[in-house]
């Protein structure tokens, strides 16, 4: 009895091994298979697509999983369906929040061609990263009316290599000053009257001498607030034409360093911690009149909305940084057509809806940007949203932002990152332009 | 219940000697009933999972390497080149130098002339940069987290009082994520209200930035770390000093030897096999900083003086999407690991402990 259960145990037990050892041998060649099908199946993919688009669900992914992010895509989903109840999405926000994993995703799902209908990213150069796997959608999603439509900054950003693959749903603006009002009056210093960046550094030196408060507000344990800084002092001092040589390769390295040399001359005003704190901790600053300036992306002011007693035009205010009136220096985020679409149709017509005043306006108005439509009705967003808008649509040029991928292919992007790293250790404006010009080749 | 391994044992010696070698199905059956085919239910299906993932997973990295693979689509396997190791390891005379004369890479980065490999259009730099400083972190922060391990481990063996207490305390850093300890270490570091300013101003000397100071960054992250593993290694070694019999200490005294010469020429030298071990487990935590730097800096740029291998090998893969350069920093990077791991197996080896 006892020798019979044991056997039958025993047999169970290899029977399982056995097949355990079958399936993980199965799964190896399947995944084998797989992988092969991708790489030369792309045709049968979109055959199958075709057949079956209208019903496909959109699947979308982006990493706006928490906070005013979380909100604008959740109001823009909500605009488009009850514009297109027909349509279903698979929305898959890709959970970590950070861009970085989202495109690893991505890209690991081209990898084995099976894009997403669509995802969140920048355009402009940050397209070249999956290049050839986008789609033209002149024609169809940019039609006419978006051309018209679109300023010429923002249109020329929805395009890879001239061809339109891309819409582009809302625009942050990167050469801002804020300011706490109270500080900036204790000190006697009017930021309106301020027209270089040299004015900006004086300003601070009144604010240190007037004041308590630190003057201006920057965190430096990451880079990518320095190169911000950088890239509007360098586009307010070498001016549009300096800044479109510099972003397409050619650029002075005299006119760099003399940007880096006011960064540098700025840097005896940030707080004492810089190194230490995050963009939060010094937004915060201002809020709690320990600073008078920040720059910053206009989402700086997406805080302060959230804060009591601290209102737009009386305690903060915002001045375009010294030096770039005319022009809007731009962060976007836009949505992408893949080709070899899961749901081709679909995907369009979500696209026509980003793409449209309506849909622009429901995400911008939680996001705090800006809709990159110059005919959007903006009299639903905040009046810090439309003063900006009105200097959007009143700008001379939008140029692209190095930091925020627009101007500069990724690999470019990574060098300049890499040589802001270390500017922040050493603040040597020379070695530093030059590796900032270098970082094109 | 008899040994089965006893048993099928000496069924196997029978069976040999009753049945010639040559007969095909008792051949066969004693196959089959060897210990290694019957246990194989067992041993197979794991040996086959850690054959693939990790063994096939490193092979496959190599090969990688020597593709031009970058951006999207498949790698190339025709065409195998040991190019990216030549950008890589570009000029290496001049980066000796640059190492000797103790200038990082970054002061004299021009000198060396960086390659531009047929896959890319922009020029890919060297590792020397982010090789140096990962050795650098790897020498420094283990031999002062197995110096200080031992101190602690000594003392707590001491049999000072709350000794339980002390022992969870130091080895309490360990059980944190590289996140919170980063996190937690640039608050420290904070030159305004920072403890380790406070103490520092406490001294008599001013407020010293620590964070993106070129010349304590590196150090400020390796002592965060050990202050993370150093009780790791207090632990290890207060294993091997309670294995060690009382006798020896006793003898010690009786001959006369003071407490620091008892130690020194008695029970230290004991700590061989100890050391060895807790040293191969904390380099390869220094290998593994990453998680750190990239907490500490917001991601992969933590700077040239800090760069080491990981971040640089995530900057070229995930940000550049250059997959075969790397793969080829992997590839490094596992060389430098088997360097540490080998030499320890093998003297287990041939000391029979393997």
């Amino acid at each position: 009895m006892s020798q019979e259960r044991n056997t039958t145990r025993r047999r169970i037990l290899k029977g399982a091994a056995g097949t355990a050892v079958a399936a993980g041998l199965a799964g190896c060649t399947g995944d084998g298979g797989d992988g092969g099908d991708g790489g030369g199946g792309d045709d049968t993919g979109s055959g199958d697509g075709s057949d079956t688009m209208s019903t496909e669900a959109i699947e979308l992914l982006h990493a706006w999983s928490s906070g005013d992010g979380n909100a604008a895509i959740a109001a823009l989903i909500e605009g488009f369906q009850e514009a297109h109840p027909d349509i279903e999405f698979a929305e898959e926000p890709v959970n970590g929040a950070a861009r970085g994993n989202l495109d690893q995703v991505v890209s690991n799902r081209l990898q084995s061609s099976d894009p997403p209908s669509t995802f969140q990213t920048w355009p402009g150069k940050t397209l070249e990263k999956f290049g050839e796997a986008y789609a033209d959608i002149e024609g169809e999603v940019w039609n006419d009316d978006l051309k018209d439509n679109y300023l010429p900054g923002p249109k020329q950003q929805a395009q890879l290599d001239g061809t339109f693959v891309t819409v582009p749903l809302n625009i942050h603006r990167i050469n801002n000053l804020f300011y706490n009002t109270a500080v900036v009056e204790a000190a006697g210093v009017d930021p309106t009257s301020l027209s270089s960046p040299a004015d900006v550094v004086d300003a601070c030196a009144t604010i240190a001498s007037e004041t308590d408060a630190v003057p201006f507000a920057q965190q430096t344990s990451g880079a990518w607030s320095t190169v911000q800084l950088w890239e509007t002092v360098f586009l307010a001092e070498a001016g549009i034409d300096g800044y479109e040589a510099f972003i397409n390769g050619e650029g002075d390295v005299d006119a760099v360093q003399s940007a880096l040399e006011n960064v540098v001359a700025l840097r005896e005003h940030y707080p004492d911690d810089a190194s230490s704190i995050g963009f939060t901790e010094a937004n915060t600053m201002v809020m709690e009149g320990d600073a008078a300036f920040i720059h910053q992306g206009d989402w700086a002011a997406g805080a302060y909305g959230g804060a009591d007693d601290f209102n737009y035009g009386e305690d903060w205010s915002q001045v375009t940084y010294p030096g770039t009136s005319g022009s809007y220096l731009l962060n976007m985020d836009s949505f992408p057509y893949f080709a070899n679409n899961p749901s081709p149709e679909a995907t369009k017509t979500f696209l026509s809806y980003c793409g449209s005043a309506e849909g622009q306006v429901l995400f911008n108005r939680e996001k705090g940007s800006i809709p990159p439509r110059k005919d959007a009705d903006v009299s639903s967003l905040n009046a810090f949203q439309q003063d900006q808008f009105d200097d959007f649509t009143g700008a001379d040029n939008q140029p692209p932002s190095v930091q925020h991928g627009l101007a500069v292919a990724p690999g470019v992007a990574t060098n300049i990152g890499e040589a802001f790293s270390g500017f922040l250790e050493s603040y040597d404006a020379e070695a530093t332009a030059e590796d900032l010009v270098d970082a094109f080749n | 219940m008899r040994n089965p391994l006893d048993r099928s044992g000496r069924r196997r010696s029978g069976e040999e000697e009753t049945h010639p070698a040559g007969d095909r199905t008792t051949g066969w059956r004693s196959l089959l009933r060897r210990d290694s085919v019957r246990s194989a239910p067992f041993w197979l299906p794991p040996f086959l999972l850690v054959g693939l993932f990790v063994y096939g997973g490193i092979a496959w990295n190599v090969l990688l390497s020597l593709t031009d693979f970058s951006g999207l689509g498949t790698p190339d396997y025709g065409s195998l080149d040991l190019e990216n190791y030549r950008a890589a390891f570009a000029d290496p005379l001049q980066a000796m130098v640059n190492y000797l004369a103790g200038v990082s890479g970054w002061v004299t980065s021009g000198s060396i002339e960086p390659q531009t490999p047929s896959w890319s259009d922009l020029t890919i730099d060297p590792v020397w940069n982010s090789l140096g400083n990962t050795v650098l972190l790897m020498v420094g922060f283990s031999v002062a987290c197995l110096a200080l391990g031992l101190v602690l481990a000594i003392l707590v063996d001491r049999g000072v009082r709350f000794e339980d207490t002390f022992r969870t305390i130091y080895l309490l850093p360990m059980s944190l994520s590289f996140v919170v300890t980063a996190k937690f270490w640039l608050f420290m570091y904070n030159p305004e209200t920072g403890l380790v300013n406070l103490g520092i101003q406490a001294l008599g000397f001013g407020p010293v930035r620590i964070v993106q100071n070129p010349e304590l960054k590196l150090g400020a992250v390796a002592f965060a770390l050990i202050w993370q593993f150093s009780g790791y290694a207090m632990i290890v070694y207060l294993a091997a000093l309670r294995s060690i019999p009382t006798s020896h200490f006793e003898a010690a005294r009786v001959d006369g030897a003071s407490t620091v010469r008892m130690y020194w020429r008695v029970i230290v030298p004991q700590l061989r096999t100890a050391t060895v071990s807790a040293l191969v487990v904390i380099t390869v935590f220094a290998l593994k900083a990453f998680d750190f730097l990239f907490s500490m800096y917001g991601g992969y740029q933590p700077g040239p003086s800090a760069d080491i291998l990981a971040t640089r090998m995530v900057r070229e893969a995930y940000a550049n999407q250059n997959w075969a350069y790397g793969s080829t920093i992997a590839v490094v990077l596992f060389v430098m690991a088997l360097c540490i791991v080998a030499p320890y197996i093998y003297s287990q080896y041939q000391r029979g402990e393997l």
